[in-house]
Order: C-alpha cells, then sequence, then structure tokens
C-alpha cells in the first residue's frame, strides 16, 4: 500500500511536466499574444510590457524559466489581471468552484443513489421505467439549456429565486440544480446496473435464504458492492463536476475557477492558462488516487500494489 | 476605444455552445415575461406604463448595476475598457468632470481655468482645501506627477498617447526625450497647475475628463508599488470610496466624506456586479437585483422587444460598424474594386430587417453629433454605380475576381450581417466572397497583421471631436489596419491639428473624411445606438453620447410614480 502511494504520487511529477509542456508550447501556438487590443497598444508600451514579462526573451529560456517557477509554485502575474498572481486568483476562485461542485456531487449522491436502487430492486416494473425515463431526460438536457429554463420558471415567473450571483444560500440552489441534473441521471443508471449485478449473486441468495429482511440484503449487502460502479465514476466526476462548471459559472455569474481557464485562452493569458491547467491536472490525479485508495476500504479483494 | 470587449460574454459562449440554439432559447426565456400576444414593441392600446420586471425601489439609498466583465486593472494611469473606467470614475475625479448629459467640461477639482489667446496654455486653479481620502491634502503636484508617470515609458500606459497635445509629451512617452522637465506640465504652486500643449487642442477639456488624466495618489502608490490598487491600499479623491471587492463578483463602493463636494451626493452605496454573460445582465435587471443596465449589456436579439417598455433608454453612441478593406492584396489595391464593394452595400436593408431598426444606416467614417462638425455626402447603395466601378477595375459582372473572404469575430450578430453582405456582393456584382470567423484574439491578430481581404470592424469614440475617428487612419497608426496610406490625408489632418479657427478646422476635418471615404478603404455599415435599462425609480442618469454617466448626483426616487420626472438640475457647484 505504501509503495503504491508513492509510486503513483511519483508519477504525478512526470504527468504534470508532461501536461505543462504541451500546454505552454500549445498556448504559444495560438495567433497573437496576450498585450493586443481591438485599440492597439502603442509599440514603445508593448514592447515594455513584453519586456517586464520576459515575453522578449528565447522561448526557450521563457519554457525553462516557467518551468523553474512552476516547480516552486509561482506562475507569476497574470497578464489581464496584473499585479493579482495567478496563485491567487487560483486560491480566490477555487474555493467557489469545490463548493458548487461538492453541492452538486453531493446532491446527485442523495438522489442518484437511492433512485437507482429502487429501480434495481423493481426492475422492469413502472417505477423502474419511470426512474429510468428521468434519468435519460437528465443526461440529456444540456446544462445551459436547464440552466435558462430554471432561471425563467424560479426567478423571472415566481420569483422566488435568485436568477444569477453567489450571495447567501438561497443563490446556491439553481447552480447546484443545473450542475448535478445530469450527474444525478448518470449516477442513477449506474447504481442501477451494478446492484441488478450484485442481486444475482449467489451470496445475496444465501441472505435471502438465511431469512434476513429485504432492506438489509439491499443495503447492507448488496449495495455495498453495487456501488462500485459509482465509486469508480465518482474521481473522474468529481473533477469533471469541479473543473465542468463553466457554463454553470457563467450562466449564474458565479465567481469561480472555471471561467479563467475560458477567459484566459481568449485573452493569451499565458501564465493564467498554465497555471489553472496545472492545478486541474493535479486535482484530477489526486482525485483518482483517492477513489483507488476508496476502492480497498469498500471491497478488500482489491489489492493495491 | 477598442469595440470588441462589450461583446466578450457572447463570445465566451460561442466557444462552448451552439450560439444560436442559445440565443433562440434566450429569447423564448426573456420574452415569456412579457406578454407574447402583442406585436413586437408595441405597446397596447389604453394600457399605462409598461416596466421590464420588478420597479420595486431599494430599501435603503443603493444604486447597482451590472458592470460587465471584470475590470483588468484599477489604475487609471494603465486601464483601458469601460468597466475599468466606471469604476475608476467613481474613485477619482479630474481637473474637469463630465456634464452628466452633455458630457461638456463642468469644474471638477479644478474649479476654475484660463486659456491662452493662442489656445495653447491651459491653467488650472485647484479647489482650496483639496483631501485625499485618507486625508492627505492633495496638491497640483499630484496632478503633475501622476501625468507624468502616464508619460513615463516604464509605466506602459495604454492611453499615453491621450497626452500628446502636450509639448514633448510624445518624444518622453517613447523614451526620444529623457528629461521630464521639458514636457509642458508645470505646478509653479500648490494650487496652479499649468499645461503648455504643442497645438490649440479644441478638445483638450474632454482629455482632461478622461481617466488616463484622474490624478493618483502619490504616497500611496510609492509605498505599496502596483499592489496600490488593492482594496486595502486604495486611496481617491471621487465622490465614493471603495468599501468591497471580490474578482467576478462585486465593487462596493460609500461615500466618500472627504470629498469637496460630498454633500451633492445622495447615494450612501453603490453596488457594481461584475457579469460576463449578457443574458444573465438582463435577468438580474429583470429580477431587480439590479436598477442599471447600462448600454452594450443587452443581447442583440432582445432589443427589439424591448422597446415597447418605458424603462427602455436609447440615444445615439459616438461608434461606428464598419467592413475594413486590406489594401495591400490584389484586388483591393484597386480603389475601383473597393468603390464598387462599397457601393453594392444596402446599408438600409442591414439596419431595417436584420437589425429590426435597432441601429441606423450610416454612410459616413466619424458618427453624428459632433458641435460644428458637417461631414461630407455619405456613401449610399447604388448597386449601378457598383457594377460599373467593378467593370473598370476590369471585372466585368464579376468575372475573373478572385476568391476572397469577410473576416469577423465569432459572433451571431456579425455573422448575419456578412452572411447578408455577401449576398448583396453576389447579387449586384456577381462576385463570391466565402465567409471566416475566429475567436477574438486570432481575429486580432489577423486584421492586425493585415491578414485578411475585408475584416468586420467598429470604432468607438473617446471624446467628442471627429480626430477620435480620422487620426485612426493616418499612414501607419496602430489602428489603421488596411494598409491605406494618403499624404494628402495625413498632411490634412496635421493642419488641422495646427489650425486655431475651429470652422477652418472643422472644414478640413471634412475634407478629409470625403477622401478616405472616396478611397472606399472603409464600408460604414451603421451607427451605434446607446441602448439601455434603467428603473424609473432612478434620477440624475442620462443617456451620453459617449456612454460616460457620472453617477455622483443618481439619486433614488421612492416616490417616482407620484411625479414627474422633476426638471433636471444643472449642477449647482460653484462656477468659474
Amino acid at each position: 500500500m505504501a509503495t503504491f502511494l508513492l509510486r503513483r504520487l511519483l508519477l504525478i511529477v512526470p504527468t504534470l511536466w508532461v501536461i505543462a509542456t504541451l500546454t505552454f508550447f500549445l498556448m504559444r501556438q495560438a495567433p497573437g499574444g496576450p498585450f493586443q487590443a481591438e485599440r492597439e497598444i502603442p509599440a514603445a508600451a508593448k514592447a515594455q510590457l513584453e519586456r517586464q514579462y520576459g515575453l522578449d526573451r528565447p522561448l526557450l529560456y521563457q519554457y525553462l524559466a516557467f518551468l523553474g517557477n512552476a516547480a516552486r509554485l509561482d506562475f507569476g502575474p497574470s497578464y489581464k489581471y496584473a499585479p493579482k498572481q495567478v496563485t491567487e486568483i487560483i486560491r480566490e476562485s477555487f474555493p467557489v468552484s469545490l463548493e458548487l461542485g461538492g453541492w452538486a456531487l453531493l446532491f446527485a449522491l442523495a438522489i442518484g443513489v437511492p433512485l437507482g436502487v429502487v429501480a434495481a430492486v423493481k426492475q422492469n416494473t413502472r417505477t423502474d421505467f419511470a426512474a429510468m425515463t428521468a434519468a435519460l431526460a437528465g443526461v440529456s438536457i444540456p446544462n445551459f439549456v436547464l440552466g435558462p429554463l430554471l432561471v425563467l420558471g424560479l426567478s423571472l415567473t415566481l420569483f422566488v429565486l435568485p436568477p444569477a450571483l453567489w450571495q447567501g444560500p438561497e443563490s446556491r440552489v439553481l447552480p447546484v440544480l443545473t450542475l448535478s441534473t445530469a450527474y444525478v441521471a448518470y449516477i442513477a443508471r449506474l447504481t442501477r446496473g451494478g446492484m441488478l449485478e450484485v442481486l444475482r449473486q449467489d451470496y445475496i441468495r444465501t441472505a435471502r435464504a438465511k431469512g434476513l429482511a429485504e432492506g438489509s440484503v439491499v443495503f447492507k449487502h448488496a449495495l455495498k458492492l453495487g456501488i462500485l460502479p459509482v465509486v469508480s465514476y465518482l474521481g473522474p466526476a468529481a473533477a469533471r463536476i469541479v473543473m465542468g462548471s463553466i457554463v454553470v459559472e457563467s450562466i449564474f455569474a458565479i465567481p469561480g475557477l472555471g471561467n479563467y481557464l475560458v477567459t484566459g485562452a481568449f485573452n493569451r493569458d499565458y501564465t493564467l492558462v498554465l497555471g489553472v491547467v496545472l492545478f486541474y491536472a493535479l486535482f484530477l490525479m489526486l482525485l483518482n488516487l483517492l477513489v483507488d485508495v476508496a476502492y480497498t476500504w469498500i471491497d478488500p479483494r482489491v489489492e493495491l500494489r | 476605444m477598442e469595440g470588441g470587449r462589450r461583446c466578450a460574454g457572447s463570445l465566451l459562449y460561442c466557444a462552448l455552445v451552439n450560439h444560436s440554439l442559445r440565443a433562440a432559447l434566450a429569447t423564448a426565456l426573456v420574452l415569456a415575461g412579457c406578454t407574447p400576444s402583442t406585436p413586437p414593441g408595441a405597446r397596447p392600446a389604453g394600457t399605462g406604463p409598461r416596466y421590464f420586471g420588478d420597479i420595486t425601489p431599494p430599501a435603503d439609498n443603493v444604486f447597482r448595476f451590472a458592470n460587465g466583465a471584470e475590470p483588468e486593472r484599477l489604475d487609471p494611469s494603465v486601464m483601458s475598457g469601460q468597466p475599468d473606467g466606471r469604476v475608476a470614475r467613481m474613485v477619482f475625479e479630474g481637473l474637469t468632470v463630465p456634464d452628466p448629459k452633455t458630457l461638456a467640461s463642468l469644474p471638477g477639482q479644478a474649479y476654475r481655468w484660463e486659456t491662452s489667446a493662442d489656445g495653447r496654455t491651459y491653467t488650472f486653479h485647484l479647489r482650496p482645501g483639496l483631501e485625499w481620502s485618507d486625508e492627505t491634502p492633495l496638491t497640483s503636484r499630484d496632478f503633475l506627477w501622476t501625468w507624468l508617470r502616464v508619460l513615463r515609458p516604464a509605466t506602459a500606459s495604454r492611453y499615453a498617447s491621450f497626452l500628446y497635445p502636450v509639448r514633448n509629451a510624445e518624444n518622453y512617452n517613447l523614451g526620444e526625450l529623457a528629461d521630464s522637465s521639458l514636457v509642458g506640465l508645470a505646478a509653479p504652486d500648490d494650487s496652479t497647475f499649468v499645461v503648455t500643449l504643442e497645438q490649440p487642442t479644441s478638445y483638450f477639456l474632454f482629455l482632461t475628463q478622461f481617466y488616463t488624466c484622474l490624478p493618483v495618489p502619490r504616497h500611496v502608490v510609492e509605498r505599496w508599488g502596483d499592489r496600490w490598487t488593492e482594496r486595502e491600499h486604495l486611496v481617491g479623491n471621487g465622490p465614493f470610496r471603495m468599501t468591497y471587492h471580490r474578482r467576478r463578483d462585486r465593487f462596493e463602493f460609500g461615500r466618500n466624506p472627504r470629498y469637496w463636494d460630498a454633500g451633492s451626493v445622495k447615494l450612501d452605496r453603490v453596488i457594481a456586479y461584475s457579469i460576463d454573460d449578457l443574458n444573465t445582465c438582463t435577468n438580474l435587471y429583470k429580477a431587480g437585483v439590479t436598477d442599471w443596465n447600462p448600454s452594450g449589456y443587452i443581447p442583440s436579439q432582445f432589443i427589439p422587444y424591448l422597446r415597447g417598455f418605458d424603462d427602455y433608454r436609447t440615444g445615439r453612441y459616438q461608434a461606428v460598424y464598419f467592413y475594413s478593406i486590406n489594401t495591400t492584396r490584389p484586388p483591393f489595391d484597386n480603389v475601383w474594386v473597393r468603390r464598387a464593394l462599397n457601393y453594392a452595400v444596402d446599408r438600409e436593408a442591414i439596419t431595417r430587417d436584420l437589425l429590426k431598426g435597432s441601429r441606423d444606416p450610416w454612410g459616413n467614417f466619424p458618427p453624428s453629433g459632433y458641435p460644428g462638425y458637417r461631414h461630407p455626402p455619405p456613401i449610399s447603395y447604388d448597386p449601378e454605380r457598383a457594377r460599373e466601378c467593378l467593370a473598370r477595375a476590369g471585372y466585368p459582372s464579376g468575372k475573373g475576381f478572385p476568391k476572397t473572404e469577410i473576416l469577423f469575430n465569432t459572433s451571431e450578430d456579425h455573422r448575419r450581417i456578412a452572411e447578408a453582405i455577401q449576398e448583396m456582393w453576389k447579387r449586384e456584382l456577381g462576385i463570391q466572397v466565402g465567409l471566416s470567423n475566429q475567436e477574438w484574439g486570432s481575429y486580432l491578430q489577423a486584421t492586425t497583421a493585415l491578414q485578411y481581404d475585408v475584416a468586420r470592424r467598429s470604432w468607438i469614440g473617446d471624446y467628442l471631436d471627429p480626430t477620435t475617428f480620422l487620426s485612426i487612419m493616418r499612414t501607419g497608426d496602430g489602428n489603421n489596419r488596411t494598409g491605406w496610406s494618403d499624404p494628402t490625408y495625413d498632411r490634412l489632418l496635421r493642419a488641422a491639428d495646427a489650425e486655431v479657427d475651429p470652422a477652418r478646422r472643422m472644414l478640413m476635418l471634412a475634407e478629409a473624411e470625403a477622401r478616405v471615404l472616396d478611397a472606399g478603404v472603409l464600408i460604414p455599415i451603421y451607427h451605434y445606438s446607446t441602448v439601455e435599462l434603467v428603473k424609473p425609480y432612478v434620477r440624475g442618469l442620462y443617456p451620453t453620447a459617449l456612454d460616460v454617466h457620472p453617477l455622483t448626483r443618481v439619486w433614488i426616487d421612492r416616490d417616482w410614480n407620484r411625479h414627474p420626472a422633476p426638471v433636471a438640475q444643472l449642477p449647482d457647484r460653484v462656477r468659474r
């Protein structure tokens, strides 16, 4: 276990290096640069800015300097929002994305797992069909459609919830709903699939045979294994839900990190993009590691070597 | 000023989702709140005023508005862009301030000024007892220091050229002159600031209102370096001071008790929300979360429907939407080709059918509304003449015309106009042009590097004078972006700069405009309008030609529906 953890942690370093290198050179391939605007920046000012940020140096030098600084977790200031440092921007806005994603994931689990269990237990009944149709609809509606629809209904017609902004608990409702719907649906389907497989197994038959209550069979014995597909999905899902909230953050004007990645790319804000990409990559790899560890805890048959 | 940042919100979405789908959906969404059965824009007969959404005034004297994208810089000396400027004008005040309606210069930090007979020297007298918000005295040396800081090459100010009318300012800014004492700025005593200009510059008092010329506190800048604009360090001299700032969320402002005219400030608090997405801006206005949705923050497809509401306001805006032609690429190096393309564009059809009358067709380069300026005759739609020009260029009925492209930055509005023009050129001239859309950064690079045939562009005036438009077409100007160069044009602009007589100066400028129109390098399409939503209880906020809105005297009228709008009071501040 310890060697496994150590090896996986060490593997993160070269992976990050590859991602950093690819991102660095891909960003530089995009036409234009950070100091370009519809109203021309005077040549002297532009040259001064490029000198200030070291953009006048040879690309290889810039790359090595970037690697050296990145190793010390210093990405320099954002070109667009100077003097704000990239690390400051991440520190300010990531907790917001994390909170939004966290609630959305909790909500998705709280609704999706019971829905899947019920559907599996009542397989091929109306309950099952209804639950799975709802799940299919949830997977199919993109959040940029669902978000505005919710705003229209609940904010602009009934005036019960704010249409946007991130202030107070009531402002969390619509973004969390919008972000989690697709995950509710997916988790319900995964749970149903996992449970169906487990419920057919011999040890469940044994459990039933020795007279255990159905609730105990389902929740104590079956769910523990039936939920494994959900657990393995949780790693990428958590990463996607936290990072993939870009559209939701924009619709609801939420000051999270996702938006910075998109506008950073548009603005050729090299430092900001590199910082955010590496941060997300690290976040994703750590989550995946966490899932692998969680696996051994849920399913003792899995051994980490 | 740049015109593109206003659409940053919709630009973001283009990359993420199918824009037209979203646009159609969003239209349906906001419209569902109105009565769908009435024809767009019409007010049902016999009904009273209609307002878009909630019209309950806020409980206290707070004014809330959408401020667009998160400002990039909060240091007035280096900022560019409208959201940044709106914040700066609340926290800082210049020598002069714009009249809330006409934008004419009113006394600000200077209570009076004199101009020398040759129009080259301005002497400003500061009000006695001025203070920064941290109670440090503010003197003319603060202005001197700030303006030199703007010009110092190391500052890399994007709008440093605003101060180029000042003697030696350009040389100093370009690093060709090292001695700042040779720049035409002086502070002979604490309350006097003397500016010596290269040329009589009739619009100089407009420049002193601009955010680049706002004073910054030397003692704070030197203490905190470029971190001085952080909320906890920021010190200003304007009507408000910043009390809260969270990136991509909001700014909050309170009164500045040290402001010389603090008694006239009626608002206790101002909240400026940083919101990228235009639909979100409009939703917040409808829900009554904001009191003002400034111009540029309403999705264009809503405009025809919002027109019937009483809180919808529109006015002429000093900005023009045009196509520019890259004259360095054949066949566009041929003036007859460019003229043919110009005459074949039916701008009336575009504004009437495509934009549903939300913009005015425009066949001139500078927009309307410059005092004393008479435009040369506009370019008009004349398909017959267009065909003649094309034949003269050697492509009768479009035969043999090479394959070319219209470039625009990704946006549904730009695409629709490009498609219309593509169709017009095909119909009238028999030529085939392709369409090419690029995301913002690539589009900028392509236009700057002259890697395009015909490109969609727009330009926004910075001050009320035609030179804010005409100067960009000078040879080699960074914003020319057409490769066009005309020595006569350059000479006319230089002569106008030196001219003291305003009438003669305007004639020279009109002649210059006629030349650029005749050369056909630009295809003017429409004149922008300001389009904003303002709750009926907001008083003292007016549409202006530069979309600049001093908030000093804005107030919340809780009895708004019991009496008509009060007659606007002219600011009763000390006159000269």
